[in-house]
């Protein structure tokens, strides 16, 4: 190698190096101050309602939930049980069977004493249209049954939204369980404030966790290193970020399993996406972009204590196809609202949120593996610092773990769930896994996630679905 | 610089790790002593119960105006009161001093422990219907905070007293304020109060008319789930049309659960607004089966062949309630007006359903 080619060869490291302290130190600030706000205010809000500072549970909005299955035999019927006990009075619960190629509608017609009914369905947005429809008679809440033709989870929601009767209703998917009291958590933001248009839940996996009538019996890490490692990253996915973008208005996500919205204001917007596959935050950010080019008043909030427990993913295949839909859903998205980008008239929306998941969301994966190809290449022509880059690793690991564990803790203390030592230890052991090696096989799924894909209007998410643990 | 970096992040990981160590440990000690509290108040009040001794009121006034020993305090009575629920409903009668001389060093406090002390007045019904004027006169102050829950534990206390002077004001001052409050935190919270109804009603009516929208339509859904007595000034108010159209609309719903039969003819009206004002003509289609009669039906008939989606579904709606037969509603289903036949099927047979299901049980 020439001197002047070695020359090159070291500006350009010199100055990918300094992009990488740049970006890095951006992540770990946004990772701290958001683990740093997430726990002081769920500590706060522990102490709160220790001292009965909260809305008392009399106040009821009246709530549909629904839940769009597709090909859900094994799960829907639990998930229906569950719902009939939540604590709540003025709900109902609208199934949308998305043209299931198995069972699904036979088992909740045939559990719930279902019949059939030519009930007229207000079509105020597009959806496929319904083959037929069943309701119960005998429930402690209505249950409606819509057989529609295929269409995707999008359209099954839309058909799920023309069809429901109250003003606000929540998206859950068909293989989770809503905890007993996430109905009345996930509205209170609505009767502490009337401009809330959207709520999000926490998602946590329900993998290992027993429940009964919606209450948690037993609560520990999944056998699965894989369901386990994501208790973790839900943890502190939804503690930290979540919590910090609720601050400033500015959350872009209400994750699909379990979220609460304004019916109108849907309507309004056009309902889901189904040209997208992250319908759930396409939807959040068309919010945020209508509201702020009309000038409405509206808070899209995040309540930190309503909770549904959901399936995640045992076996790497899965989370793979999970998480490369995930990252095809966030482009779209991103790009389809690509207004928001450095637009000051959509204020902190555009100007933090939109950066951010543009940055280290979107971009993430990318950026990542040059970083790894960079670090090969200074290598390679012995420009390494080979001890300074194992320290520098070492220490981005510890300190991605300490957060990771403090998100864990700061969410099972706040909810009175008692962890052992030996889950804490498995915890720990697991935080520096996902942090060092899970995140860069990840990286490595979301960057070559459009790899073979096709454009799937009727795409359904799958992964292998297991009983749910309820007694 | 990056070596400086690196000590700091590692500075902040320390930190972390301690932050994460006190935390485990605070709550784990916590709640032991709140467990070895609340177990000494139980036995305390057990021995003075059992010896029918009188309340060492300067004890518990000592010991209760600590938060952490109310909190306490609060778990022992919940644990007695799942034991025997009379015996301790008089211990608490017993100790009615102790609480209003506390309500004074709670309002002191700040916000959080502020309005702790609200919610155990109202939770334990401490001078319930009383109409206490000095503890009433001092939660309007907790009313006045900013904070939503300690606002929202005041009113239910408030409530919980039963003095209508009182209620009063606090429905002033919340409406007053600029802070948003949702309508139902009044009108389930009114249903609460514990006093002369007939008495806040009067009160209610002179101060109506200075009333924002917000809470007229909180007070008349508060008439509307308490009785039927306040129809003749209901009635009026839906009559004016200078009035609100949502205060208007509460007032069809009251006349929708309280058959009042001036009100009827008025209630045929609104269902002509058919166009820019639908709303109308659609929650009086509902109201309108609560007023059985031929005119009625051919109102709801004319109604269900609406263009409008809400207007016909609550008119057929309300064909159902009032019991209608096919035979009678023959003309419309062998109507061309498919919408309407479809959507009166549809009650019907949900209402067939419920019948055979009802026999069959």
């Amino acid at each position: 190698m020439s001197p002047e080619t070695f020359e090159i060869i070291k500006k350009i490291l010199e100055i990918v190096n300094v992009f990488f302290v740049i970006y890095l130190i951006g992540y770990s600030t946004f990772l701290f101050l958001s683990v740093v706000i997430g726990s002081s205010e769920l500590y706060k809000k522990h102490k709160q309602e220790k001292l009965q500072n909260a809305i008392t549970e009399t106040y009821y909005i009246p709530i549909s939930i629904i839940v769009p299955a597709h090909n859900e035999e094994v799960t829907v019927v639990e998930t229906v049980h569950s719902l009939l006990s939540l604590e709540y009075t003025t709900y109902e619960i609208v199934v949308v069977d998305d043209g299931s190629t198995d069972q699904t509608a036979q088992k909740l017609i045939e559990a719930y004493n279902m019949k059939p009914l030519h009930r007229p369905i207000h079509r105020r947005i597009e959806c496929q249209p319904e083959e037929f429809v069943y309701e119960s008679v005998d429930q402690k809440v209505p249950i409606t049954l819509i057989r529609k033709k295929n269409g995707g989870k999008a359209d099954s929601l839309n058909m799920g939204i023309n069809a429901c009767r109250f003003p606000y209703f929540i998206c859950m998917d068909a293989d989770s369980v809503l905890q007993y009291d996430s109905l009345f958590k996930i509205s209170r933001p609505i009767i502490e404030n009337p401009n809330v248009v959207a709520v999000g839940g926490v998602v946590r996996p329900s993998n290992s966790v027993t429940l009964e009538n919606g209450r948690v019996l037993n609560y520990r890490l999944p056998k699965s290193i894989i369901a386990s490692m994501q208790v973790l990253e839900y943890d502190r996915s939804f503690l930290a970020s979540r919590i910090m973008f609720d601050k400033y208005n500015g959350s872009l996500i209400i994750s699909g399993a379990f979220g609460l919205f304004k019916k109108e204001t849907v309507i309004t917007v056009g309902g889901y996406d189904h040209s997208t596959m992250g319908e759930d935050m396409e939807l959040v950010v068309k919010l945020h972009e209508f509201c702020r080019a009309s000038q409405t008043p509206y808070l899209i909030k995040y309540a930190n204590d309503a909770v549904c427990w959901s399936q995640a993913p045992e076996k790497l295949r899965d989370l793979r196809r999970q998480r490369k839909r995930w990252h095809i859903g966030l482009f779209q998205t991103m790009w389809k609202h690509r207004v928001l980008f450095l637009n000051p008239k959509y204020g902190a929306v555009s100007l933090i949120s939109y950066l951010y998941f543009l940055i280290y969301e979107l971009l993430s994966p990318f950026i990542e593996i040059f970083g790894i190809a960079t670090v090969v290449a200074a290598y390679v022509t012995d420009l390494l610092n080979v001890p300074f880059m194992i320290l520098f690793f070492l220490i981005y690991a510890v300190f991605g773990c300490i957060l990771t564990i403090t998100a864990f803790f700061a969410r099972t203390y706040t909810a009175d769930l008692k962890v052992t030592a030996g889950e804490f230890l498995k915890a720990s052991l697991l935080c520096f896994f996902e942090t060092s090696v899970l995140r860069f096989i990840m990286a490595w799924v979301r960057a070559t996630a459009f790899i073979g894909y096709k454009h799937k209007k009727l795409h359904w998410g799958k992964i292998e679905r297991k009983q749910i643990n309820i007694k | 610089m990056v070596e400086t970096l690196i000590y700091i992040y590692l500075l902040i990981c320390v930190s972390m790790i301690v932050f994460n160590v006190v935390t485990i440990f605070v709550f784990h000690h916590q709640d032991k002593k709140l467990s070895r509290r609340s177990e000494n108040f139980k036995q305390e009040i057990e021995d003075q119960i059992k010896h029918n001794a009188p309340v060492d009121e300067e004890y518990l006034k000592k010991k209760l105006k600590k938060v952490k020993y109310l909190t306490a305090f609060e778990k022992t009575l919940d644990r007695l009161f799942q034991e025997d629920e009379q015996q301790i409903r008089e211990y608490i009668e017993s100790i009615y001093p102790v609480f209003a001389y506390l309500t004074f060093e709670y309002l002191e406090k700040n916000q959080l422990q502020s309005a702790y002390f609200p919610f155990l007045i109202k939770k334990y019904g401490i001078f319930k219907g009383s109409g206490d004027v000095t503890l009433s006169t001092e939660l309007l102050k907790l009313v006045h905070s900013k904070n939503l829950y300690c606002k929202e534990n005041a009113l239910e206390a408030i409530y919980t007293i039963g003095n209508a002077d009182a209620v009063l004001e606090a429905l002033e001052i919340l409406d007053r304020a600029e802070q948003y409050y949702h309508q139902k935190m009044v009108t389930d919270g009114l249903l609460n109060f514990s006093g002369d109804f007939e008495e806040l009603a009067d009160k209610l009516w002179q101060k109506f008319p200075r009333f924002t929208v917000n809470m007229k339509t909180s007070v008349l859904s508060y008439f509307r789930l308490h009785s039927d007595t306040q129809a003749a000034n209901v009635l009026r108010v839906m009559n004016d049309n200078q009035e609100d159209r949502e205060v208007r609309f509460c007032c069809i719903r009251y006349f929708a659960r309280h058959k009042y039969q001036p009100a009827y003819q008025n209630l045929l009206d609104f269902t002509q607004y058919t166009e820019k004002d639908w709303e109308y003509a659609a929650i009086s289609a509902t109201a309108l089966a609560t007023y059985p009669g031929d005119k009625t039906i051919e109102t709801l008939k004319d109604l269900l062949r609406n263009r409008n989606w809400y207007i016909r579904y609550n008119a057929a709606e309300s064909l159902d309630r009032l019991g209608m037969d096919y035979e009678s509603l023959i003309d419309i289903f062998s109507g061309d007006d498919r919408y309407a036949s479809e959507m009166l099927q549809y009650r019907f047979d949900r209402r067939n359903l419920s019948e055979q299901e009802a026999v069959t049980v």
